[in-house]
């Protein structure tokens, strides 16, 4: 069996099939939501990648099906998702023929920038719209909307949607003030307050603390949330600009600690830019 | 037939993305240009994030020993797939095949591991996640 399958066939097999852990808890993915169960997502096991590995899942396990909806009508956003932001390349949610307008400073700064200096490998915070490349939550109430991150850092930001302002003068952070209203089935979080520190992608694309985001997220269906985020900084680009990102639902996830401050022994031995992401 | 099918999975977990992510750039750090294949003792395993990290001596044939420090996906990735901080404990002798620090320390991602008696542990290690 092993000798009739092609190179090419192996790498689409392993789009498709993914190794889950028999030891993994068991998935409290959003069932009141989604309406399916862990299992249901589960394929027949037929071998396993290590002894302790007793079910295999489809690869592509995104579920499909219609978007859940809280009792007020409004998509239910809440599960645990992966993607949703840019973590290599920030022009990799431009829409094709587009090009990111930075300002000749930033592009200066950014192309001096070395990766050892990025604060996400050092486990500071991505900021926005960054993302790590781990799980994150989306937890509503009637007056929040909470996104908690496993990595990187373990840490959280608050979307007010108890109808308040933005303060005038609200002190820079990472995350900046958040204030979230729908838009018909799209939830618009228009942010500001934001520090300079964090950057945009392992490139180093950078922003001042003028940086205004808008995300809008709209559930397109039970697996699928969009992220467009439209950028607003006139201290590094020349223009506001949109991206788009998805995540994908992880019905079988559940977000585990991750202390990044643990053991970071990186930052120290990266040279150089970035560049491009790379696979090794 | 099963057991085939059984490799094949192996095979699998070797090409599959679901690992081939960190919170770093991994160009940066590990040149792919260097391979390493280093075979020796695992002294200690450190089952931390942002990596699980294990130390390996390993002894040239001159006898004398140098002290390789290895990169791991997180400790949550690999749990993730299946894997476990029992995979690998101190006084294995394993086979560990990855890329150097660019910067020439003693440090290397391992990308696969295998057991003295053949089998495959891990398997590929962190890089750089495409985006979304």
């Amino acid at each position: 069996m092993k000798s009739k399958l092609t190179v090419p066939q192996l790498l689409a097999m392993a789009l498709v099939f993914t190794v889950e852990a028999a030891a993994q808890a068991p998935s409290t993915a959003p069932a009141k939501s989604s309406g399916l169960r862990s299992d249901e997502l589960t394929a027949p096991a037929g071998g396993s990648a290590n002894p302790d590995t007793k079910k295999v899942r489809p690869r592509d396990s995104t579920p499909h099906g219609p978007t859940p909806r809280l009792a007020d009508g409004h998509p239910d956003l809440s599960g645990v998702w992966n993607g949703g932001g840019p973590v290599g390349d920030l022009a990799q949610g431009l829409a094709p023929g587009e090009t990111i307008p930075l300002l000749p400073a930033a592009k200066a700064l950014m192309d001096k920038r070395q990766a050892k200096d990025d604060p996400e490998a050092n486990c500071l915070p991505t900021g926005i719209p960054r993302i790590s490349p781990y799980p994150w939550r989306i937890v509503e109430d009637p007056t929040h909307i909470f996104f908690l991150f496993e990595g990187n850092i373990h840490s959280y930001r608050q979307i007010f949607m108890d109808g308040r302002k933005h303060p005038d003068d609200p002190d820079p952070s990472w995350y900046g003030h958040s204030i979230g209203t729908w838009d018909g089935d799209t939830l618009v979080v228009d942010t500001i307050g934001f520090n300079d520190k964090f950057w945009f992608d392992f490139r180093g694309h950078p922003h001042t603390e003028q940086l205004h985001t808008i995300e809008r997220y709209t559930r397109k269906d039970l697996g699928t949330l969009e992220n467009k985020v439209t950028i607003i900084d006139p201290g590094d680009y020349s223009k506001p600009f949109t991206l788009t990102f998805t995540a994908r639902l992880r019905p079988h996830e559940e977000l585990m600690e991750y202390i990044c401050q643990e053991n970071q022994q990186d930052a120290q031995h990266m040279q150089g830019t970035s560049g491009p992401p790379q696979n090794p | 037939m099963k057991a085939a099918f059984a490799s094949l999975l192996a095979g699998l977990a070797l090409l599959t993305p679901a690992a081939a992510l960190a919170h770093h750039s991994f160009a940066a750090e590990y040149d792919t240009k260097k391979p390493v294949t280093l075979k020796g003792t695992v002294t200690n395993v450190e089952w931390t994030n942002p990596h699980a990290r294990f130390y390996l001596d390993v002894k040239d044939e001159s006898g004398a020993v140098t002290h390789w420090n290895l990169e791991l996906a997180s400790p949550n990735v690999l749990v993730r797939q299946g894997w476990s901080r029992h995979t690998l404990k101190a006084g294995d002798q394993v086979t560990v095949e990855g890329a150097q620090a660019k910067d020439g320390s003693q440090m290397a991602n391992a990308r696969t591991v295998t057991l003295a008696d053949g089998k495959k542990v891990f398997a590929f290690s962190p890089s750089d996640a495409p985006a979304q």
